[in-house]
Parts: C-alpha cells; sequence; structure tokens
C-alpha cells in the first residue's frame, strides 16, 4: 500500500518536473543556452505567490494572473538585453555563467527581502488529504499537479497547433533555415525565453502551495532539472516529459528504503549513466553531444 | 639581451613578489593576516582552476569539488588513518587525482553545456554525500582538523600558512608557465580556439583535456587540503559550494584566463572585496548579490578579463601605431624594427 502511495506521489511530482524541464528545453531550443537561473525564478514565483497570500489573504493560485504576463516579460527582456548580447562563439559556456549570475542575484535578493527565514504558506486546505483506492492525497499536491499538467497541456497545444507554434519549431530544428523561410527567429527565440520563465512562474506557484520555501532552496531544484533535461536529451520536450515521470517516480520510490537525501542521487546517477553510455540522451535529442 | 618589456615584465613580477612577500609584516593585526591568507587561498584555486578554464575554454562551475574533496581527504587522513598533516595533504591530493582521471572522461566527453551540468552535479552530489554520511564525515555538525603546528599561537599559524599559500601558488604559477610555453599547452589552447580543427590536425585532444583536468583538480585539491589544515573546522555546506567554483570562475575571467597573472589579479579583487563584504555586512545576502552583479558585468562588457581591456585602452593612448590602419609606409616600419634590434 506504502508503495502505490509513492506511485501517486512520484507521478504527482514528476508533473511539476516535467513542466519546469519543459521550461528549460524552450530555452535550450531557442538559443542553445543552458538556464540555470531557471529555479531561482521558480522559487521568485514561490516567494512572490507566498507574500501574495500573506499580504492580502487571498489564494496564492490568483497571484499567477499577475506573475505569469510579468515572468513572460521578464523573459523576453532577458533574452533580447542580455542573452543576444553574448558573442556567438562563446554565447553557451557565457550564457550559463550570466544565468548563474542572475540566479545568484535572486538568491541574494530574496536573502535580504525576506530574510532567510523558512517561509510556508497557511491555507485553509493545507491538511485535507483525498482517499484514493487507499493511498492518501493531499489536496495541494494534487492542485500543483492539476496545474503542471493544464500548463504543459497548453504548451503542447500551443505548440502543435499554432502558427506561432510551428514558427518555434522551426527555429529550434533550424536557425538559419527558418530564417529563410521568413521567420523572425530573434523574435521567436524571444517570445521561447518568455514562455520558457512563464512556465516558473505557474510551477513556482504550484510548490508554494505544498513547500517550505527558502532563498537557497533553488540549488535542490536545478540539479535534477538539468540531470532530468540531459537524460531526455538536451532540446527535446517529449524527452524531458518523459525523464521527468521516470526520474520522479524513482525519487519517490526510493525515499521508502533509502530515506529522501540518499533517494535524491539518483538523478546524479541517471545523469552520469547517461553520458557515460549514451551521451546524446535516451529520448530523441540530436542536438546534445555538440552543445 | 632580453628586451626592455620582458626586462620590465620580470621586475614588475620580482616587486609583486617582494610585496607578497612582505605583506605579513605590513598587516596591521592579526585580523588582516588572516584575510591575507583567504585571498592567498583564493588565487591558489583560481589559478589551478585556469589550468582547464583558461587553456582548454572548458568552463567548470564546479571546482567546488576538488577543494571539498581535498579538504575533506586531509582532514579524514589525519583523524582516521593518523597520518601526518602534510602527508596527509599529499596522499589526499594524490586521491583526488586518481579520481578525477574517471570523472573528467566522464564530463570530458561532452563539451559546452552538457560539461558545465556535469561539473554542477558534481559538487550537489557530493554535498549531499557529505551531509548524510554523518557516521564518517561528521556531516552537518562538522569535521574538526587538528592543527599541523600545535606550538604556534594564532597569528604565527596565519604567517606560517600565508607563505604555504604562496609557496603553493608559485608552483601552480610556474607548472602554468611551463604548459603554456609547452607543445602540450599549444595542443590545448588548440582545442580551445577548434576543437575539431586541432583532433583533425593530429592533437591527442581527449588526453590533453584529461591531464589537464587532473592537473587543475591536483592543484585545487591541495588548495583545499591547505586550507583544511589552516582552517581547522570543515562543514560540507562550505566545503562543496558551488559558490567557491562561481568565485574562481569569476576571479579567473575578472583577471583574464588567458593570462598567467590574470586569476591571481582576479583573487585580489575579488577576494578582497569578499571580506570586505564579510566585515561590513556579515550575514546579509549582499555579498551573493555583489557576486552576481559583478559577474554579469564581466561576462556582458569584458569576457576576456581586466588585463586585455586595460592594455586595449593603454595601446590606443600611448602606443597609436598597434592600430590596425597603419599610418607609416613599410620602408618606415623597416627602418623602426632595425633601430629596435
Amino acid at each position: 500500500m506504502l508503495t502505490f502511495q509513492s506511485v501517486i506521489l512520484g507521478v504527482l511530482l514528476g508533473g511539476l518536473y516535467a513542466l519546469l524541464a519543459a521550461g528549460l528545453t524552450l530555452y535550450f531550443g531557442v538559443m542553445r543556452v543552458v538556464m540555470i537561473a531557471h529555479s531561482a525564478f521558480l522559487i521568485l514565483a514561490a516567494y512572490l505567490a507566498w507574500y501574495f497570500h500573506r499580504e492580502t489573504g487571498i489564494d496564492p493560485l490568483v497571484s499567477l494572473v499577475g506573475t505569469v504576463p510579468l515572468f513572460f516579460v521578464l523573459g523576453v527582456a532577458m533574452q533580447r538585453l542580455l542573452i543576444s548580447r553574448l558573442r556567438a562563439a562563446t554565447l553557451t559556456m557565457m550564457s550559463v555563467l550570466l544565468t548563474f549570475a542572475i540566479a545568484l542575484l535572486i538568491e541574494g535578493l530574496l536573502g535580504y527581502v525576506f530574510s532567510g527565514t523558512q517561509r510556508r504558506t497557511q491555507l485553509s486546505y493545507s491538511g485535507t488529504s483525498l482517499d484514493f483506492f487507499g493511498a492518501r492525497v493531499a489536496v495541494v499536491k494534487l492542485i500543483a499537479f492539476g496545474l503542471a499538467a493544464a500548463a504543459l497541456l497548453g504548451l503542447y497545444v500551443l505548440l502543435k497547433a499554432s502558427r506561432f507554434g510551428l514558427a518555434l519549431r522551426a527555429t529550434i530544428q533550424h536557425r538559419e533555415a527558418a530564417q529563410l523561410a521568413g521567420i523572425d527567429t530573434n523574435r521567436v527565440a524571444g517570445y521561447g525565453f518568455g514562455l520558457g520563465l512563464a512556465t516558473a512562474a505557474i510551477g513556482g506557484t504550484a510548490l508554494a502551495l505544498d513547500t517550505t520555501i527558502y532563498p537557497s532552496l533553488h540549488w535542490h531544484w536545478i540539479g535534477p532539472l538539468m540531470a532530468i533535461i540531459v537524460v531526455g536529451g538536451l532540446g527535446s520536450v517529449p524527452g524531458a516529459a518523459i525523464a521527468a515521470m521516470l526520474l520522479g517516480l524513482t525519487q519517490s520510490l526510493l525515499q521508502l528504503p533509502l530515506g529522501t537525501t540518499w533517494a535524491q542521487t539518483v538523478f546524479y546517477v541517471a545523469l552520469f549513466a547517461t553520458l557515460a553510455f549514451r551521451p546524446q540522451g535516451f529520448f530523441g535529442g540530436r542536438l546534445a553531444q555538440r552543445f | 639581451m632580453p628586451s626592455v618589456s620582458s626586462l620590465l615584465r620580470l621586475s614588475v613580477v620580482v616587486a609583486g613578489a617582494a610585496l607578497a612577500l612582505s605583506f605579513p609584516m605590513l598587516a596591521p593585526n592579526p585580523y588582516i593576516l588572516s584575510a591575507g591568507v583567504v585571498v592567498a587561498s583564493y588565487a591558489v584555486l583560481s589559478t589551478s582552476w585556469n589550468f582547464v578554464g583558461g587553456f582548454t575554454g572548458y568552463i567548470s562551475l564546479g571546482h567546488g569539488a576538488y577543494v571539498g574533496l581535498g579538504a575533506y581527504g586531509t582532514g579524514l587522513l589525519i583523524i582516521k588513518a593518523g597520518l601526518p598533516s602534510f602527508a596527509a595533504l599529499l596522499l589526499s591530493a594524490a586521491l583526488v587525482a586518481a579520481l578525477a582521471v574517471p570523472i573528467g572522461i566522464a564530463s570530458l566527453r561532452v563539451r559546452g553545456a552538457s560539461f558545465v551540468i556535469v561539473s554542477i552535479s558534481l559538487v550537489l552530489i557530493l554535498l549531499l554525500i557529505f551531509q548524510s554520511w554523518a557516521s564518517f564525515t561528521g556531516g552537518s555538525n562538522g569535521l574538526v582538523v587538528p592543527r599541523p603546528f600545535p606550538g604556534l599561537r594564532r597569528p604565527d599559524h596565519h604567517l606560517v600558512f600565508f607563505y604555504l599559500f604562496c609557496a603553493l601558488l608559485a608552483v601552480a604559477l610556474l607548472s602554468w608557465w611551463v604548459i603554456d610555453r609547452s607543445r602540450f599547452g599549444m595542443g590545448l589552447k588548440a582545442i580551445r580556439e577548434d576543437e575539431d580543427k586541432a583532433q583533425s590536425l593530429g592533437t591527442p585532444t581527449f588526453a590533453f583535456k584529461l591531464l589537464a583536468f587532473v592537473a587543475s583538480a591536483t592543484f585545487t585539491a591541495l588548495g583545499g587540503g591547505l586550507y583544511a589544515l589552516w582552517f581547522g573546522d570543515l562543514d560540507p555546506v562550505f566545503q562543496f559550494s558551488i559558490l567557491t567554483g562561481a568565485y574562481m570562475v569569476l576571479m579567473a575571467l575578472l583577471g583574464g584566463v588567458r593570462h598567467l597573472f590574470g586569476p591571481l589579479l582576479g583573487a585580489l579583487v575579488v577576494g578582497s572585496a569578499l571580506e570586505y563584504f564579510k566585515v561590513e555586512y556579515g550575514s546579509t545576502q549582499l555579498h551573493l548579490v555583489a557576486t552576481g552583479l559583478l559577474l554579469a558585468a564581466v561576462v556582458l562588457f569584458m569576457p576576456d578579463g581586466v588585463i586585455p581591456a586595460l592594455s586595449d585602452v593603454y595601446n590606443r593612448l600611448f602606443r597609436p601605431r598597434a592600430t590596425s590602419i597603419r599610418e607609416a609606409t613599410a620602408a618606415e616600419l623597416r627602418s623602426q624594427e632595425e633601430v629596435r634590434g
């Protein structure tokens, strides 16, 4: 029974990982940028949701109305004003450093403004849980999963069914060819960045519902997320989603025999195994090795 | 006969070394001296980082891992195996070198982004292990490393370790200089400029990268181990910190990764600034903000570092002939060459 409970929790966690990894994949796809600050923005969004709830008493989910557009604009601005200024020859390395600097900046400012104290959102339904075939699942975790799943579905539809999605996928596949086909790849890349950061806003709000947050929490997220996108094959959204589900599930199952800390190592084991045996990733992703 | 510029360079180096060695005499109090030890240790670390970052262009954000391994290796060998302090330091560095071989083989197979991801992951995984395995490493309670010279008073302890760090720095700089002028260094720099071309011209790129990587890890471990002997108290959160790795990258980039003294210069600037922030703002997170801003500024505005930026300015102001459009005729140039030679 406990195992079944772990499976449920693993799937719920995997959903959140999948959404966030999809964001990371978008940045990598459009710009070949590994965005270290992704999880820092995640924590920033969680803090904004928590702060919004504390100040107004309204459900933190409502903060999405503000954070999603804000993060989208921030993402576009970041790509247009910062990332695109870097030299093309050293873009990959330097963008890692630049986004790392942004992560430090966010962590430092969060620590300065909100102090290092651990924060938790207290909601009327925080303690409620549902009975699901004998497994007890907290309502907040279900909401978080629902949010992640809806966002991921929306992203999928946007990428597959809209003209913009077509342009974005073309930019990811082959930048020059997309330009020849008349796509303004710079603008598309900017929007891709905005979308990626918007996933961090949604993920952060979901995170704020049931997790204790503190400024340096983002380091616990960036490692697993980067492992997921490497295992999934850098640049492949479905690959990232599958890897996220599998690794989230494995982590959740290993928590029973090994404990929380050791279970986290599964991400790094998977990362090193991928690099040793299949550096291009296990699910799709032709891009990985060269970038 | 050595030229004027090389004489000038030599005298600057000698003057810098003399200034560094006389720093303990100039330091007004033991606190400043201990800050000097910290800055010297940063100089060792960023110079060690530059064996990989500068020569091959592979930017590792995870060199904090080798600092931690060197420090914990030294401490654990003293405590668990009863080795004398400096034997433990050397053995620990040798162990880290051995460990760096498989890590290098795994991570140098991939370039760019994947390499950085692996280097960060390594720090995160080691932090998890050293925190969780409390029975062996002391976990979050820390590990107290016995002092190598129990009889020394604290200021003298700082003094001895300042010179030890300077000696290690000198060895690291000398090794970098020798590699820089060797065929091996030429191969490494070819990898930095264009790895595929270097490989097709017959450079054994993988072996070269691995060798540079192991050398870098070893020097970093020596720096970490020496720090453990000096500071005497290890905590996984500080030893296996992404920040340490970020500081090394920042220092090296700020000074200029293509220059022998670039990382040292960066360490002087960033290290002193960090110590100043520690005093002024204590436990607030402002040092993170400052580090982030500085790193972003360096990456955006002078990715080649201070040394090339300054020499550009110098050339523009004092040596206008170095511009690309020649104002002198070929004959004039030739006569100038004769005068100079």
